[in-house]
């Protein structure tokens, strides 16, 4: 995900009421070969279809219902994300089809790891942490917010963000730790040819 | 983790003729000692590149004046947020002339910060520099980075005619250096065929008969020598009879007497070129504009005030700096230290009134003069965030120094009395809690030209 969103996107309360009115129908148990009834990769191609983009094969495969490794809650909370990005206030805004596709591949699992899809759509707080996840890894901004108030205030509501700010925070140490290191060396001491030396 | 380097790390694309010339250089019966080792460390690839970047640097024209910022400024802001991590923690703003600044001491709290993400590690130096600010800094560079000076050097020559010819088997540059310890050794330019690259030490610590300096030169035949004011005021002392084609004075304001008298006495240009560390070769004095032009299409220079906000050209403040040709530390509102006003030289923006940073020597208690550059070295080994070195008008000495480091000052007191050859020296606390003037003096020999 872009780690400083730029652009101002949709307003967050629109989301969160889209959230609220979320279709019962979203919730039934996804289709798993023997069970469930929603076809969930066939909901998520019409809405990436709707955004101009194709739906990536992996990610066909992944939400089919077909694989055992993706649970029934992982497909349920993906159902909702096509519900979520099906609103038509995300027409004013530019979509990238591949972080689109991301929002199944890499934020949906995350999210689905953490809490149940229900919780998603019933829970204020979890209700919140799903919108302002889309809003900013689609690098977009809420409406009304600085990249700073967003930053903050989705890093409050979701331990996922504050996992992947760890995460990220290590590596930036690592990465830090290596360039002192290679700072340090005796081969960077010994230098290279300047014509002039200051 | 710290094993030297190889020959073949040095010199990477090392002829048989290249390889004899070093030895000449070492080897010479007049040759200094040479107490370091170092090299181009250049890729064949990598010279290839450089050679159409020098073409590129040549015909590039600048595409900014004062107030009005190039159009690959835009692009340049959006590479810097998004891969360099000091830059990226910060909010993005809208206007570029609304950016903080930054300076020396953000650079030496965490330098690791303002490496861009895609750089690698494997071949990265450093370059250490002092500086007049009090801040001690290590700088990451690269091969590429050191070896693209010369394309600015040669930009600089060119604007008064002067095309480099040395090549093969002769020496393209010497560098000078007047100080009791100096980095001193030898290479070639692989850009210029092979020319030879010697650093050396005009200190006679660094001589078995003093007289072999001019000796060596006067053999070795440099086409350009380069140096600082008090290297050069020990060359006009030697008897020369060799004549280079250009002096390259850079590290610190060149006096317009000691650039006449070297002119004079060989009978050359002396180009008093505007550089540092973070940034290379800045500008050039150019006397027929009055002022220092600037040489790299590359860089955006502001002139700011102490808020950071820009001046109109023709107002002195402070040079601030943005983009540059080191990719291992590009610069992004980053202020010099040093002060001047912007002007036009023709279509090219030139810096008037450059105040950079003026040579200090100081007396020791046996009458002899050493430089700032060895005061910095007897204190370069403590941990010291900043220091002021004053020699009063009497030629006694007075450490500043930081009231957080107040348990240093033995210690410093003692390598400097030790530089000093045991000059007295007082310490007093240091207020500023800024920038500030490294080496001062109210003795009037303190200042070398």
């Amino acid at each position: 995900m872009p780690d400083m969103p730029m652009t101002t996107g949709p307003s967050l309360d629109v989301l969160l009421r889209r959230l609220l009115d979320t279709p019962a129908d979203f919730l039934d148990p996804p289709w798993r070969g023997r069970e469930g009834q929603l076809h969930v990769a066939a909901v998520v191609n019409d809405v990436l279809a709707m955004h101009g983009t194709a739906m990536a094969a992996p990610l066909r495969v992944t939400l089919s219902g077909g694989l055992q490794g993706v649970n029934a809650n992982q497909l349920s909370l993906s159902a909702v994300m096509a519900w979520l990005l099906a609103d038509a206030t995300w027409q004013s805004f530019d979509r990238d089809g591949e972080q689109l596709q991301a929002l199944f591949s890499e934020a949906v699992p995350a999210l689905a790891a953490e809490a149940a899809a229900t919780r998603y759509v019933l829970e204020p707080d979890r209700r919140e942490e799903l919108a302002r996840t889309t809003i900013a890894r689609l690098g977009l901004l809420p409406a009304g917010e600085t990249a700073a108030q967003a930053a903050d205030r989705l890093a409050s509501v979701s331990g996922v963000e504050r996992r992947r700010l760890l995460e990220a925070s290590r590596a930036a140490e690592a990465r830090a730790r290596a360039i002192r290191e290679a700072l340090a060396r005796k081969a960077a001491e010994e230098s290279a040819d300047k014509w002039t030396r200051e | 983790m710290s094993q030297a380097p190889t020959d073949a790390e040095r010199y990477p694309t090392l002829s048989e003729e290249g390889r004899r010339l070093l030895q000449r250089m070492r080897e010479h019966p007049a040759a200094p000692i040479f107490r370091n080792q170092s090299g181009n460390r250049l890729l064949a690839e990598e010279v290839t590149q450089l050679r159409a970047y020098e073409q590129q640097v040549m015909a590039a024209r600048f595409e900014w004046q004062p107030g009005v910022p190039p159009p690959w400024l835009a692009g340049f802001l959006d590479a810097v947020h998004a891969q360099v991590p000091y830059f990226r923690a910060r909010d993005r703003g809208t206007a570029f002339e609304a950016l903080p600044t930054t300076d020396r001491g953000d650079l030496a709290a965490d330098i690791a910060r303002f490496v861009p993400d895609p750089v690698p590690l494997e071949r990265m130096m450093n370059f250490r520099t002092t500086g007049t600010t009090g801040h001690p800094l290590v700088l990451p560079s690269h091969p590429v980075v050191a070896a693209r000076y010369l394309a600015y050097h040669k930009r600089a020559l060119a604007r008064f005619g002067i095309g480099l010819q040395h090549g093969r088997g002769q020496m393209g540059v010497m560098l000078l250096g007047m100080q009791q310890r100096c980095f001193t050794y030898v290479s070639v330019t692989p850009t210029m065929d092979e020319s030879g690259l010697a650093k050396i030490n005009l200190h006679p610590n660094d001589w078995r008969d003093v007289d072999d300096r001019a000796r060596y030169i006067d053999q070795m035949q440099p086409e350009v020598i380069a140096g600082d004011p008090i290297s050069f005021a020990t060359l006009l002392q030697l008897p020369l009879s060799h004549r280079p084609r250009v002096l390259l004075s850079v590290s610190m304001a060149l006096s317009t007497g000691l650039r006449t008298a070297l002119e004079a006495r060989f009978g050359c240009p002396v180009l008093d070129l505007y550089s540092m560390n973070e940034a290379g070769p800045l500008a050039v004095h150019d006397d027929a504009y009055g002022g220092h032009v600037l040489l790299q299409p590359g860089m955006y220079v502001e002139v700011v005030d102490a808020s950071g906000r820009a001046l109109p050209a023709g107002q002195e403040g402070e040079i601030t700096l943005t983009g540059g040709f080191n990719f291992c530390l590009p610069l992004l509102r980053y202020r010099t230290g040093d002060r001047g006003a912007l002007a036009m030289a023709g279509d090219v923006p030139m810096i008037v009134g450059l105040q950079g940073r003026r040579p200090v020597r100081y007396l020791t208690a046996n009458g002899r003069w050493i430089n700032n550059i060895d005061v910095s070295h007897a204190l370069a080994p403590l941990p010291l965030s900043r220091y002021r070195v004053h020699q009063h008008a009497d030629a006694g000495i007075t450490l500043h120094l930081p009231v957080a480091e107040a348990g240093l000052a033995d210690d410093a007191v003692a390598r400097l009395q030790q530089a000093l050859d045991g000059r007295a020296v007082q310490v007093q606390r240091l207020h500023a809690e800024d920038k500030l003037l490294q080496y001062t003096t109210d003795l009037p020999e303190g200042f070398t030209a």
